[in-house]
């Protein structure tokens, strides 16, 4: 096998990989998900209540900054191996990017545009749905893009505890070092990472309102 | 209509920001609360739609203790424009416009209409502006906007916050007339925040002299002008007013007021001392040399002087006792045709003991012509 070149161990490992790629789009799709469902209301708490702004902020960073393999390890005892504890470490990761790009999102927009529209009579939902979101959109998007591209390479990682995905054929490929192997599995993780950027960055450009056009490179 | 009983406001529950401020403001009248920066003028206007709340003192609308009714429904009564502004920049001028009106559930047609009828207002044409954005309008155009904004669904009170601090004077003047006309038709009742006297004068009912969190003076725009209340109220009303009209500006106004004068006493050779200090070509003798202000005996020129050849003269035999002077009350255009007509560049102000107070020079009617040119040009900006 090693006598074939990459694209001829590619086309012969096809349906594998392709396998593999839609695992990998699950795990961090659903990781990310889960993370948006979560994190832009967290951010939307924060940037209302300053009392657990830090705390939460801090617990967040803590996860950021645990390596992601001794996170991945860490979770055994916890929860297993397999899919539930991957996307679980997944979701942790992506956690932070959105709820603080949603907290600079929504904190950030001009307080006289909020103050305009407390003076109109609108109600803090209002504000919060008519004004505040639709105006921290586009740094909201900025964090989402964020979490999932790294995601995208963190997955990797979460093969080793079975979650399966492009990692298995890059861990694979190590074992049994076979460059072909390992180079199958990473080079679709970087265009995976690189498309998802590309179509995100299309998104946020379409979720940005006419209105605004500097807020386009706020993400953090 | 609006009733602010004994308002006391401190922000950070030490320095009283507003203290103890009673206003009272009739429907149909549009009352100027006008002062210097941070006199409280905003945290005023901010009260009444309780933006911010008073830290004591009642507040009635339309005879009612305004904390009876919920604060969304008591600022949609009211319209506001703020001073910033605050146009929402993710939404057209329309939109921006029929924000409330839609909240309110009006339908399209009807919110569209009155978005046109409001463009018209305030001279944008809807068919060009009703599809920009904020951020395609000039500052002016946009304090505009805040405007139409602030009426869309038609409010009996509307409070606004130097609506027309941006705008070009002309355009200034004419949604000056567009508010009086709006007033004067709908019997709006409006308080208007402002730092220009003149503002204030052209569209007050009553105007409310300001500073430091209190009401110093509020009257009708006559009476602040003939009985200022105070010095304050004076200074303010008349430092903003002076440099648009000349004959406003008295002798006072122009001259120096660090006066240089030698006492009767003086030999030629200190005098000429004096004046080359003090770079002058001509000093007033007066009795004695104190800071209180007392009557010019004569004046002596240099020339005087150097042709003097008794050095032990006193000044209060050799000085020219006829001289021109002129009361402090003189306006300039007498000032400057005395001085022409006299062909003096040295013109003594006195007060109405005949004390001399000041001392009018070219170089005193320069300063103030820079001076008033400087006022313009800052207005301009
Ligand atoms: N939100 C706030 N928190 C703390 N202090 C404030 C706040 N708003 C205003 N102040 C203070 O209250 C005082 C009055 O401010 P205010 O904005 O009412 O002045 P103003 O007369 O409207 O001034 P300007 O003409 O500059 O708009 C100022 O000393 C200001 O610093
Ligand atoms: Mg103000």
């Amino acid at each position: 096998m090693n006598d074939l070149n990459f694209f001829q161990f590619v086309a012969s490992r096809s349906d594998e990989l392709i396998g593999l790629t839609v695992q990998h789009v699950q795990i961090t799709g659903l990781a990310v998900l889960l993370a948006i469902l979560l994190g832009v209301p967290v951010g939307i708490l924060i940037s209302k209540n300053k009392k657990v702004r830090s705390p939460i902020l801090g617990i967040a960073n803590v996860f950021q900054t645990i390596p992601s393999l001794a996170l991945f390890g860490l979770i055994i005892p916890l929860l297993g191996t397999g899919y539930v504890p991957s996307v679980f470490v997944l979701f942790l990761y992506a956690l932070l990017p959105i709820i603080k790009n949603t907290f600079i999102g929504i904190n950030s927009v001009d307080e006289a545009i909020i103050d305009a529209g407390r003076g109109m009579g609108m109600t803090s939902k209002q504000i919060l749905t008519k004004v505040e979101i639709p105006l921290a959109l586009p740094v909201i998007m900025g964090g989402i893009r964020i979490s999932t591209v790294i995601n995208i390479g963190t997955a990797t990682i979460a093969a080793l505890i079975g979650a399966g995905g492009l990692g298995e054929m890059i861990f694979k490929g190590i074992s049994m070092a076979s460059n072909n192997m390992v180079l199958a599995g990473a080079v679709p993780t970087a265009l995976l990472a690189i498309s998802v950027d590309k179509l995100l960055g299309m998104f946020e450009t379409k979720l940005t309102p006419e209105g605004i056009t500097s807020q386009k490179d706020n993400q953090v | 209509m609006i009733e602010l009983v004994n308002i006391t406001k401190s922000y950070d529950g030490k320095t009283n920001v507003i203290e103890n401020l009673n206003l009272h403001i009739d429907k149909g009248e549009i009352v100027v609360l006008i002062g210097e920066s941070g006199c409280g003028k905003t945290t005023t206007l901010r009260m009444m739609n309780r933006l911010n709340d008073p830290t004591s003192g009642t507040i009635m609308i339309k005879g009612e203790d305004y904390t009876k009714i919920s604060k969304i429904e008591l600022r949609r009564q009211l319209g506001y424009v703020i001073q910033k502004v605050g146009l929402m920049p993710h939404l057209t001028v329309g939109k921006n416009i029929e924000m409330i009106p839609e909240l309110k559930g009006w339908d399209k047609k009807k919110r569209k209409d009155r978005a046109y009828e409001l463009l018209e207002l305030v001279d944008l044409p809807p068919e060009d502006y009703y599809d920009r954005y904020p951020h395609e309008l000039s500052g002016g155009q946009q304090q505009r906007i805040g405007v139409a904004r602030a009426l869309a669904v038609n409010p009996d009170i509307i409070l606004m916050d130097e609506p027309f601090s941006a705008l070009d004077p002309i355009t200034r003047e004419q949604l000056q007339k567009e508010l009086l006309k709006l007033q004067d038709e709908l019997g709006k009742t409006i308080v208007f925040v402002t730092h220009d006297m003149d503002e204030a004068l052209k569209i007050g009912d009553r105007i409310a002299v300001m500073k430091d969190g209190k009401i110093l003076q509020y009257d009708t725009p006559e009476e602040i002008l003939k009985n200022p209340a105070n010095e304050f109220v004076e200074y303010f009303v008349g430092k903003d007013r002076l440099w648009k009209s000349p004959e406003m500006l008295n002798a006072n106004d122009i001259m120096h007021k660090s006066l240089v004068t030698v006492g009767q006493k003086r030999s030629p050779a200190q005098v000429i001392e004096v004046m080359k200090k003090k770079d002058m070509e001509l000093l007033f003798i007066v009795e004695k040399e104190t800071s209180k202000p007392q009557p010019p005996i004569g004046y002596i020129t240099r020339k005087n002087l150097k042709e003097q050849e008794d050095h032990k003269v006193k000044m209060s035999e050799i000085c020219n006792k006829d001289f021109i002077s002129v009361h402090q009350n003189a306006n300039m255009v007498d000032v400057l045709k005395i001085m022409e007509e006299n062909e003096i560049r040295y013109l003594p102000v006195l007060d109405d003991d005949k004390n001399l107070i000041g001392m009018i020079t070219t170089a005193s009617i320069l300063n103030i012509i820079t001076k008033a040119v400087a006022v313009k040009e800052e207005e301009n900006k």
